[in-house]
């Protein structure tokens, strides 16, 4: 307690001595320098609070990215792993050795050489169609964002509702659908947006990104850091993922598939209704931790200059000299984010294991 | 031995080609696996230029550059430690894996057998003589600056004298949240454990670097060195303390019980029943820690502390030979890699040891 007192008093007179006042004040003063990538609008004119909540929509993208790109690479060599053939069992453990002995940011920065160092110049990218690639940047055609647009995601909604209420009455009365009723009742969602648009004759254009001067004009665009990173992040949490994906698979006894093969099951059912739900079970807490990982290994970002929370943050701390204040609210926000998904996945599993123990 | 190899392959064959999904993943995997060994082969053996080769050859292929590396190696380990001096990094290195590789054998019972108090012992001599040796400045040694302790060496230091330091401070807070005595002290250590659980290790030395020289008195100043070592231990005890509990949860209560009855007092039911048991049941748990302590010791690069990494980026920074980025790299990648699998060795055989 004496320590921490005097700590406090040391930060008050220390900065003091530096010429600043303690406090979130700063919080609403102009920015003033630009981020790389932003996905809300900004400005350098704008406020701290404003930079701050651009690296936070960074990261929490970064990462629903990392997450997604980790989980099918690691049931992918999960699977492999556990899978019938040996050498792909072989590719698989190699994969899951390589990675998990090995620090994420040499991972990052030898990932980032390569790209910068292999991949063509601007002028000559890879292009598939409209998709680019090259050593700065990828770029891919988007829908451009209109008023109208409204129409059509508001019958997409609507269309899923109606779906969600069918199943719900299905349910009910314990009936199952035939097959004309399903297959209507889940195009509606795709059909009733298609209907919007030309009922209210919803301007779709289309922007591709297109070769202008030394860089492309149009069209959506990742960078080359945040492809790298996102990759980087996937390989190395999919190799652990793979590990989880292969002990919940080793986890459920052979008996088990037997028992299925004995009660005439077909090897699909016995998938889904058998191995499924168990391993389910088995691999969530440890998922839950390797997704809490991978939220905060997101943070390696700044090493290649990805404007994420944590190094708009260090900007924001060179430039205000508010290293206390800024640490706080970066230190909350990433405790808040892995919080969250803690307890979503804390919630889903009491959820499965109420099921199990009924 | 012809024969089991040919055996070895025919079995193989039946297996990986036993239904047409075990033959389609047989090839791609098959295929992806010749495409990354043909890519290899290419870089490290045809297109390489070997060390007796010019090192102008090197803008010709591209291939791995032995020449860079024959320049630049010292400059990996060491940085910019002065040149003449190097044999005292040199020596620290080496004294530190061979302190760790003690401890790991220790740790699965192999000779050298020693008790817990030789072993702290050889450590302090080790990291005191460490410090010694990298800073100088006594026993006639020529001072150098923390900010020249680059490479290896530092790499070695933030992250086998962290672990060590951290270690005690894990078990420190183990204690002190599952005791019931004083519960604002169990909930104090709790906080304090998920909430540097929850964030970035990143964050926690930017605290160590920015924040720490605020909470100094006046006059009083700490090397970066030094804050980024403070930041791992604090960072890293709260990982071991979770290992550790994890162990003590798993314990009986019927160990401390008895001690108690035995007429033991706290501490010394805590420090020969209890903790020895806990500590042991989480050596496997603790040793995935340490891996994961000693791979992130690499993010020191970020705040400014010249580690293997970024003596790697030192090295290909001279634009003479800046194409040999990845030649740094994979050499840094490969020590990482063999030091890594050894601890995980080591992990692998506690977990062996445990299950049995």
């Amino acid at each position: 307690m004496l320590v921490l007192a005097l700590a406090v008093f040391n930060v008050l007179a220390n900065m003091e001595a530096a010429g600043v006042s303690p406090g979130f004040g700063f919080l609403v003063q102009e920015a003033g320098f630009d981020v790389s990538g932003s996905l809300i609008p900004y400005s350098p004119g704008d406020s701290y609070a404003r930079v701050i909540l651009v690296g936070l929509a960074n990261t929490v993208f970064l990462a629903a990215v990392c997450l997604v790109l980790a989980t099918v690479i690691g049931v992918v060599f999960g699977l492999v792993s556990v899978g019938p053939s040996p050498i792909g069992r072989a590719l698989a453990l190699a994969y899951v050795e390589v990675f998990r002995n090995l620090p994420k940011l040499l991972v990052l920065l030898i990932l980032f050489v390569l790209a910068v160092n292999g991949l063509p110049h601007v002028r000559e990218a890879i292009s598939v169609g409209p998709f680019h690639l090259s050593n700065r940047s990828v770029n891919f055609p988007v829908v451009v964002s209109n008023q109208r647009m409204w129409f059509a995601v508001a019958a997409a909604v609507f269309g899923l509702g109606i779906g969600f209420l069918w199943r719900a009455r299905q349910k009910l009365a314990g009936r199952r659908s035939g097959a004309a009723e399903t297959v209507a009742i889940n195009l509606l969602p795709i059909a009733l947006p298609l209907l919007a648009i030309l009922v209210f004759q919803v301007p779709v254009t289309v922007s591709v990104p297109e070769l202008k001067g030394f860089d492309f004009q149009g069209g959506g665009r990742l960078s080359l850091q945040f492809v790298v990173i996102a990759a980087t992040l996937g390989i190395y949490h999919g190799a652990q993922i793979a590990e989880v994906v292969r002990g919940g698979l080793l986890a459920i006894p052979k008996g088990q598939t037997e028992a299925a093969k004995a009660l005439g099951l077909t090897p699909w059912q016995s998938i889904r209704l058998i191995v499924l739900p168990q391993v389910i079970r088995i691999v969530i807490p440890p998922m839950n931790n390797q997704y809490v990982n991978l939220v905060k290994n997101t943070s390696i970002a700044i090493a290649v200059g990805y404007s994420d929370l944590m190094s708009v943050s260090g900007t924001i701390i060179n430039q205000s000299f508010k290293p206390l204040e800024m640490m706080l609210i970066t230190m909350g926000l990433y405790l808040a984010l892995c919080l969250g998904l803690t307890t979503t996945f804390n919630r889903y599993h009491r959820r499965l294991t109420r099921r199990e123990t009924r | 031995m012809n024969f089991t190899f040919a055996a070895h392959l025919r079995t193989g064959l039946r297996e990986g080609f036993s239904s047409p999904l075990a033959a389609a993943l047989s090839l791609l995997t098959g295929g992806l696996i010749a495409a990354i060994a043909w890519v290899s082969i290419r870089w490290l053996l045809l297109e390489a230029v070997w060390p007796w080769q010019e090192a102008d050859a090197c803008r010709e292929t591209a291939g791995l550059c032995w020449p860079f590396l024959t320049e630049k190696v010292r400059l990996i380990l060491f940085g910019t430690y002065p040149y003449d001096l190097q044999a005292r990094p040199a020596a620290v290195s080496v004294m530190l894996c061979l302190l760790a590789i003690l401890t790991c054998r220790q740790m699965v019972g192999k000779p050298p057998r020693l008790n817990a108090g030789q072993l702290a012992a050889i450590w302090v001599l080790v990291i005191g003589l460490s410090f010694v040796l990298m800073g100088g400045g006594v026993f006639g040694l020529q001072a150098v600056d923390p900010v020249r302790w680059n490479g290896l060496p530092i790499l070695l230091i933030l992250s086998i004298v962290a672990v060590a330091l951290a270690f005690p401070l894990g078990v420190l807070l183990t204690l002190a949240r599952v005791q019931t005595s004083h519960p604002i002290l169990a909930l104090l250590a709790s906080s304090y454990v998920e909430i540097t659980r929850g964030v970035p290790m990143l964050t926690v030395l930017f605290v160590g670097i920015f924040v720490l020289p605020l909470t100094l008195p006046a006059g009083v100043s700490i090397s970066p060195v030094m804050a980024t070592l403070v930041a791992l231990v604090f960072f890293h005890a709260s990982y071991f303390a979770e290992d550790i509990r994890g162990g003590l949860l798993s314990l009986p209560a019927g160990q401390g019980e008895a001690a108690n009855s035995l007429g033991m007092t706290y501490w010394q039911a805590t420090r020969l029943v209890v903790l020895p048991q806990a500590i042991r049941r989480s050596l496997p748990s603790l040793v995935n820690s340490l891996i994961g302590a000693y791979k992130d010791t690499s993010l020191v690069v970020v705040v400014g502390i010249h580690d293997l990494t970024a003596t790697a980026r030192m090295s290909f920074g001279d634009p003479e030979w800046r194409d040999n980025a990845l030649e740094a790299y994979v050499l840094v990648g490969l020590w990482f890699f063999l030091s890594c699998a050894y601890l995980s060795g080591i992990g692998r055989q506690l977990h062996r040891n445990s299950a049995s």
